[in-house]
């Protein structure tokens, strides 16, 4: 890095992005519970045929004594639109035919943007670890924050971001199922 | 004995899929503990193959009601993303993970944690193998731990997900894996 390219790019981890580490979103409670026919559709496009999730007899007879749930089905749980908060679908469509169909799509808990001019998107990887199942009838709550954001600099010299968001999952006794991290880079 | 990962890659994608090692139900009911002594560094994991067909990608779609277009609206994907045909989903790659992870710990030991990159755009016709290799264990607390390289390699030999995972497997004269799941101190 030379001294002309350092006064060339300002840097990208300004005092108002690096205030967004650790900036949380609200606490949400996901619409329903988890239940079995929201299960057996995610196991089985899946393709996981675990009777873990279905027979309860030999669930029973497992060291989790009931049926039990994959943890990570708990973060697509969460991302169900209330019924009560309108149809964020449909109105992306209406504003936008050519819309995707995600990206305009509002969705609950999300966190503020980080402040900067860094449009470019691009997946940098993600984590997951993994400390209880999911029952039936588990109520999921879920945060999401900032966990870390840092500043690399590109081959040409040109600094971009790597921003972490960290959700946590937990159920209604407050026993933390699965914590995911995404990161992505903004270029 | 699992059909190793270099001499899977050599074969016709027919001769792959006959190699699929993805268990069925009666296989996860009678899966046999593997125990923290039994592993090795090298030793690899079975190779579960697919063979994502839009109907599959639908189907995923669906179940987690993710409506982004890329996934199921080919002329949306060829025409307005200029991608190669529809795309398997990041989300679908990323839960086979912890299910892998599972299979191989069943009954006792823990899928404790992975962390991963998404790289390739995986299409319909593809053969992807997802596959994991020990490359180091190590004993804490009474637990033992397995570090894993692990990944989703198309029948190229494209690594579409490298990563890297943890588990908790049982000693054979040890005390179960706490449930809910605590990891050692400093971990």
């Amino acid at each position: 890095m030379t001294q002309q390219q350092q006064q060339t790019h300002p840097p990208a981890l300004t005092p108002a992005v690096q205030a967004m580490i650790g900036v949380s979103g609200e606490v949400v409670e996901s619409w329903g519970v988890v239940d079995g026919e929201y299960m057996r559709r995610f196991t089985q496009a899946l393709m996981d045929p675990d009777p873990r999730y279905w027979d309860d007899e030999f669930a029973k007879s497992t060291r989790y004594g009931e049926l039990i749930a994959p943890p990570i089905m708990v973060s697509y749980l969460a991302s169900r639109i209330r019924p009560d908060q309108g149809d964020p679908i449909t109105a992306a469509f209406e504003e936008n035919p050519e819309s995707d169909g995600i990206g305009s799509v509002a969705r609950p808990g999300e966190l503020p943007p980080v402040p900067t001019n860094l449009v470019r998107v691009l997946n940098a990887g993600n984590e997951l670890e993994v400390y209880a199942y999911p029952s039936i009838g588990d109520t999921i709550f879920f945060q999401n924050r900032y966990s870390d954001i840092r500043e690399r600099l590109g081959r040409d010299g040109t600094p971009f971001l790597i921003i972490t968001r960290e959700t946590r999952y937990w159920n209604q006794d407050d026993v933390t199922l699965c914590i995911t991290r995404a990161s992505t880079i903004r270029r | 004995m699992s059909t190793p990962l270099e001499e899977l890659l050599n074969m016709e994608p027919e001769e792959i899929w006959r190699r699929n090692e993805r268990p069925d139900a009666d296989g996860l009911r009678r899966k046999a503990q593997i125990y923290y002594e039994d592993v090795n560094e090298g030793d690899e994991l079975p190779k579960y193959v697919y063979k994502p067909t839009p109907t599959h990608l639908f189907r995923w779609s669906a179940a987690i009601e993710n409506f982004h277009r890329i996934h199921y609206d080919l002329d949306f994907g060829l025409n307005h993303d200029r991608n190669p045909s529809i795309l398997v989903h990041g989300s679908w790659k990323q839960s086979v993970v912890p299910q892998y992870l599972k299979d191989w710990t069943l009954p006792n030991g823990w899928p404790w944690k992975a962390r991963f990159e998404h790289r390739a755009m995986l299409v319909p016709g593809d053969i992807l193998i997802m596959w994991g290799r020990v490359t180091s264990k190590y004993e804490k607390e009474q637990i033992g731990f397995v570090e894993l390289e692990i990944g989703m390699k198309t029948q190229d030999g494209i690594e579409s997900m490298p990563g890297t995972a943890t588990v908790a497997l049982p000693l054979r004269d040890g005390p179960p894996i706490p449930y809910p799941f605590v990891p050692p101190a400093a971990d």
